[in-house]
């Protein structure tokens, strides 16, 4: 089992090469990184918020909307910036059969998307734009789709961790001279 | 920082206008074919514009013009909303993922190219502007875009004007100083406007008049003009193509002098089919009220037509004294100067006037004249922010104030936005080059980036 990774501030990027009894199996894992500094600004955000709600309504004699408020900001803030539904990303390529896209969530909750190596037509590195910024995702051309299916929905990994990922596609897929032309 | 190529320094070169393809004009054309000649002399040129309908992203154009089409909706004549701090994460992105040096606005009244530049001065950029039209000093409108213009070009470190006209006009309403200023007209696709093979029959004379249909381009002229042209001349025909809220003042000057023999309404005429509808007249007619140059004027003379333009803006400047017959903005003066059109007519000869315009505006000599302004702006010193804001504070007793804040403001979120986001995180991208060996097919160029390999 050949193994190497790679990590940056957000992303950790496993590879793993299973060489089995019957097929080897390409396996890709982008695993989303605690952030320590986001959490402790935002829960301390979070005190701040129900300290002075507490503080008008207890000692200020304020209306307990107040206090409503502030525990509804709260959890707002909780919720949009704490809540890291995605845990983990990982593509395995069964050369000859096809690709596997498993998404694991925080919950433990895990959906699998199996596509056929026959209904892939190319995997495409694109440039994607936001109206507030910029950023690369992998994504694979179906056949008989209108539209591109990406690989990672809620993720956006850098283009090094993607890279080696569309490479491993395009060998699966026979894109190979797609993959030449980047290296 | 820009490398060297030869002895020339090679540029990274931003383009941010409002106003860009699919959209079809004056401004629009001169991105791309300044972009399309800047990339030929070795430069890297990347357009920001917003977007068009449901093409927005990245798109590459031809000789790998990279264009992004921010997803911001347009909000009034093709200008997104005015947001001031808005753009600025989007802005700041492509900046360092592109690795811009220099930044180039076009037009007054694109509120992206106002919004880019202040960022891009904000974050140590040099900047460059380029100014298509003339405005007026007295309406309210002229007074609002005069100061936003007043403040934009506070920051620049050079701008250029199509005319000479335009050059004043700028000057004027900015209180820049002239010696920034830079005069560089528009050229023309002389491989795309060629005069008709043939030489038209001189039996019957076609007055050619292709312009939007509204009241800054003198369709209101039109209506006066044409009808006493018509009774001087009975084999004058006129062809009208555009479109606009003037059309049915022409529709009615037609059905009243029962003229609709002699002037065909086109309607609107997508840009792809100007030439073959200026081909088929022997005369131009131009009858705007103001003008900074008039890119109709060259398509028009690169097919041979004679002109006959209105003496205003820069006009006077566009072609020389024997391919141009100028009129006040007056119906008489008009039909005289179409008058001596028609008895100059024989003279003209249509392939010699398009030689003649190949040699006097060719896109590349733009380009090169522009790369001389780029080299300047690049030697213009490196101000900081408390510089920058004594630069502000002339500006007026309460705009400057107000400028000045706004300048702080961005400058915060810009740091802001470095703590968030620091440079380091948003990654470079590798430069597109097309091998002359096979056009249109690209590959990677990571002689600079090696994080692909």
């Amino acid at each position: 089992m050949a193994e190497s990774s790679m990590a940056n501030a957000r992303y950790t990027y496993v590879h793993h090469v299973n060489k089995g009894p019957l097929q080897a199996m390409d396996m890709h894992h982008i695993v989303v990184r605690k952030s320590g500094v986001k959490g402790f600004i935002v829960y301390l955000s979070v005190l701040l918020l129900t300290t002075n709600g507490f503080f008008l309504f207890l000692l200020k004699d304020k209306t307990i909307t107040v206090l409503f408020w502030s525990l509804l900001l709260s959890a707002f803030l909780v919720k949009l910036f704490l809540r890291k539904p995605v845990q983990k990303v990982s593509v395995i390529i069964f050369p000859g059969f096809g690709v596997q896209l498993e998404t694991q969530y925080g919950s433990g909750r895990t959906i699998r998307h199996f596509v056929p190596i026959g209904k892939i037509l190319k995997p495409v590195l694109n440039e994607c734009v936001t109206p507030v910024t910029c950023y690369w995702s992998l994504s694979l051309i179906i056949r008989g789709d209108e539209e591109l299916m990406l690989v990672f929905k809620e993720l956006h990994p850098p283009v090094k961790m993607l890279v080696p990922i569309w490479k491993a596609l395009c060998a699966a897929t026979d894109s190979l001279e797609s993959a030449d032309s980047i290296t | 920082m820009p490398n060297t190529m030869g002895d020339r320094t090679k540029h990274r070169i931003l383009m941010v206008s409002d106003f860009f393809y699919p959209n079809f004009g004056g401004v629009e054309n001169h991105i791309y074919y300044l972009s399309q000649c800047l990339l030929k002399l070795g430069h890297k040129v990347v357009v920001m514009t917003h977007s068009y309908g449901n093409r927005f992203g990245v798109r590459y154009m031809t000789g790998g013009l990279k264009v992004y089409y921010v997803p911001w909706k347009p909000f009034l004549m093709q200008n997104t909303l005015p947001t001031i701090y808005g753009t600025l994460p989007i802005i700041r992105t492509i900046l360092i993922r592109e690795k811009i040096s220099l930044v180039h606005g076009h037009q007054a009244f694109s509120t992206l190219c106002h919004e880019a530049l202040m960022h891009a001065r904000t974050m140590g950029y040099k900047v460059v502007f380029t100014d298509h039209s003339l405005y007026g000093f007295a309406d309210v409108g002229s007074i609002h875009m005069n100061k936003v213009l007043q403040f934009t070009l506070a920051g620049v470190s050079q701008a250029i004007c199509v005319s000479h006209t335009s050059k004043e006009n700028t000057v004027l309403r900015s209180g820049l100083p002239p010696e920034k200023v830079f005069v560089i007209p528009n050229a023309v696709d002389t491989a795309m406007f060629k005069p008709a093979p043939e030489r038209l029959s001189s039996n019957e004379i076609v007055i050619v008049v292709i312009s939007r249909l509204v009241y800054r381009k003198g369709a209101d002229l039109l209506v006066e003009v044409i009808p006493e042209v018509c009774s001087l001349y009975p084999n004058v025909r006129f062809i009208v193509g555009g479109d606009g809220p003037k059309r049915v003042r022409l529709e009615e000057m037609r059905e009243k002098h029962s003229l609709q023999d002699r002037v065909e309404m086109l309607g609107a005429v997508p840009h792809a089919k100007v030439q073959s509808v200026l081909i088929s007249g022997h005369i131009f007619l131009n009858s705007s009220l103001t003008e900074a140059f008039c890119i109709a004027i060259l398509e028009a003379a690169s097919c041979g037509l004679l002109t006959v333009s209105t003496r205003v803006g820069g006009v006077p400047e566009v072609l020389p004294d024997d391919m141009i017959v100028l009129a006040e903005p007056d119906p008489i003066d008009m039909v005289q100067a179409i008058k001596k059109a028609i008895t100059i007519l024989p003279q003209i000869d249509p392939q010699a006037m398009h030689l003649r315009m190949k040699n006097l505006y060719s896109w590349h000599d733009v380009a090169k004249r522009t790369e001389i302004v780029y080299d300047r702006a690049l030697k213009c010193s490196n101000q900081n922010l408390l510089e920058r804001l004594s630069r502000y504070l002339t500006c007026g007793a309460w705009a400057g104030k107000l400028f000045c804040l706004v300048m702080i403001i961005d400058f915060l979120l810009w740091h802001l936005l470095q703590l968030w986001q620091p440079a380091v995180d948003i990654e470079e991208v590798p430069d597109i080059i097309l091998p002359h060996c096979q056009h249109g097919e690209m590959s990677w160029d990571c002689n600079e980036d090696q994080s692909l390999r």
